[in-house]
């Protein structure tokens, strides 16, 4: 533990933090409204663009840093900005792997919501904004269930968090990566001190979600 | 009569795997005070009619026009319930209207309490049994004011007792809201508790429109006549004097103004068929052997053989000749010319 401080922990824990509920926001700004198209909509290729989705589910999260990597690598086609082993790339990888999860729950909360449930507030004379809060809320066991995966994918996530932010020592180590490095070192002391801090945020949140969860099923 | 909705040449289509159907509506209106039931099989475009009459689908050609002030609202076959209280539920709409807030809560309780589940308004609407939800969804649609409510199946999966009680609750908040309302329906017993006026769908097509009891006596053809519950059509030709031959020795009064020779359909309605042992109400049509006998406890049938025709009729159940009569048993039959039905046997109405 002695090659650990506290105050290096509480920084990486509070970047790990920082990362993945930043890249959560991102997925579901962008998730669920696409969630909620694909799950309302009826168009040709629809069935195809849902394949995409569940595919991406079970993407090997290496390969989503493999393409980001090479995506913000200095000859890749976004290497003018200077991303790569960022905080902004590995934020991009997560968002990646995140947001197949959210679209596709998003998508089974919808569908499973009667097929006349729009045109009943539509002949009810509900405005539309109004209809999407209250979409919103019809689905909110579904969204809770899309955040507390998303949230489990990339809290989890090392392979393209390495790939993209390459454990940069005060810029972008975070728990998964710092655990990692720690393994290959053979200082399990504080490689398990990561580890519980990484199982205690998971349990944490999770926990939360779930509780919430519970409670609304009552 | 002062009509709510009115519908002017309406074509509506719709393709489904590889399937183009056709609903076209010349003239239709709803009045206000007033159940119109449209009856029709299962894809004679019932429901079709109803989702472009509020406005949820758009017709290939035509008008649908609301006359009246007032919203346009619907009750769906399968009641929707939003998350949320029952209270919550009818808020929604009114909310959106943007209404006060001790105006809403009067409009709230009304209607909660006129489909009697004013008791219910704190609890969760997705907990609500099938009967409940189905006031749930009728009181939203009520609260609103509406000018025309239309009401998909509003009875389907209820027992006999709450249709009973819904329809009355129904009929009730139609009376004394003045709403124009239309009830679609496949079963005419159903619609037949509600109604005013029956609209008759087959095949897309608007075959008859009237009166209640007109279109129950007096069908169009003989589709509508099976539909409306005309369960006795026998072919028939018709006399000089003022008799339908079913064959030579069996032969039916009627009053009919088509010429004698003209090949027909005898309508009859089951409760028009009166059964006896000794000589019947009406004018005596011959004997007839009792060949079934079934009962839902509230109505007997019984199915008679007269002329090599099988005869439906009913009785009151549990009583009476229902009780007496068994199969085998011979009766004599007889009928009221005035309840005899004719119908022009063309190859179509078959």
């Amino acid at each position: 533990m002695s090659e650990l401080a506290a105050a290096g922990l509480l920084e990486i824990t509070l970047r790990t933090l920082g990362v993945c509920l930043g890249a959560l926001v991102i997925a579901l700004l962008l998730g669920v409204p696409a969630g909620i198209w694909l799950g309302r909509r009826q168009f040709p290729g629809r069935r195809a663009l849902l394949g995409v989705v569940n595919s991406g589910m079970g993407a090997p999260p290496v390969v989503v840093g493999l393409v980001v990597a090479q995506l913000f690598f200095r000859s890749g086609p976004l290497g003018d900005l200077e991303l790569w082993y960022s905080l902004h790339a590995m934020v991009t990888a997560q968002v990646l792997i995140a947001l197949p999860l959210v679209v596709a729950l998003v998508v089974a909360a919808v569908a499973a919501l009667d097929e006349d449930w729009e045109h009943q507030l539509r002949t009810l004379g509900v405005p539309t904004h109004w209809r999407i809060w209250l979409l919103l809320r019809e689905i909110r066991l579904g969204l809770l269930a899309a955040v507390i995966a998303a949230l489990g994918g990339i809290l989890s996530e090392v392979g393209a968090v390495m790939q993209t932010g390459g454990n940069l020592e005060g810029e972008t180590r975070v728990l998964t990566t710092a655990i990692l490095m720690y393994t290959r070192m053979g200082l399990f002391e504080s490689a398990y001190a990561l580890a519980a801090v990484l199982l205690g945020l998971m349990l944490v949140l999770a926990g939360t979600l779930t509780w919430v969860q519970y409670g609304e099923r009552r | 009569m002062t009509a709510a909705l009115h519908v002017r040449d309406l074509l509506l289509t719709r393709e489904s795997r590889g399937q183009r159907f056709e609903l076209h509506v010349a003239a239709l209106d709803l009045v206000a005070g007033e159940v119109l039931a449209v009856l029709g099989p299962n894809g004679a475009g019932k429901s079709t009619l109803l989702r472009a009459l509020a406005g949820l689908d758009t017709p290939a050609a035509g008008v649908v026009e609301c006359a009246a002030e007032g919203p346009v609202t619907m009750v769906f076959q399968r009641p929707i319930a939003f998350a949320g209280s029952v209270q919550h539920n009818v808020r929604i709409a009114l909310r959106a209207r943007g209404l006060e807030r001790a105006e809403i809560q009067r409009r709230c309780e009304t209607a909660l309490e006129r489909f009697g589940i004013g008791q219910l308004a704190g609890r969760r609407a997705a907990a609500l049994s099938g009967g409940e939800l189905r006031r749930l969804a009728l009181a939203r649609a009520f609260a609103l004011e509406p000018a025309v409510l239309l009401l998909d199946e509003p009875f389907d999966d209820l027992d006999a007792a709450a249709r009973e009680r819904l329809s009355r609750d129904l009929r009730q908040a139609v009376a004394l809201t003045g709403v124009a309302a239309a009830v679609v329906s496949h079963d005419l017993r159903r619609a037949a508790l509600v109604c005013d006026r029956i609209a008759v769908l087959l095949g897309g097509r608007l075959r008859q429109l009237g009166p209640r009891e007109e279109v129950l006596a007096r069908p169009a053809d003989a589709a509508v006549a099976r539909l409306v519950g005309m369960g006795n059509l026998l072919p028939a030709t018709l006399a000089s004097d003022g008799f339908a031959a079913v064959d030579a020795t069996h032969r039916i009064p009627n009053s009919s103004a088509l010429p004698p020779g003209t090949a027909v359909f005898v309508g009859l309605r089951p409760e028009h068929v009166k059964v006896d042992i000794g000589r019947g109400e009406g004018e005596p049509i011959g004997k007839a052997r009792v060949v079934e006998h079934t009962s839902d406890s509230v109505l007997t049938t019984l199915v008679v053989e007269w002329g090599g025709h099988s005869l439906r009729t009913h009785l009151v159940a549990g009583r009476g000749l229902a009780r007496e009569l068994r199969v085998g048993d011979t009766v004599s039959l007889s009928l009221r010319p005035e309840d005899v039905h004719v119908l022009p046997r063309d190859e179509d109405s078959r």
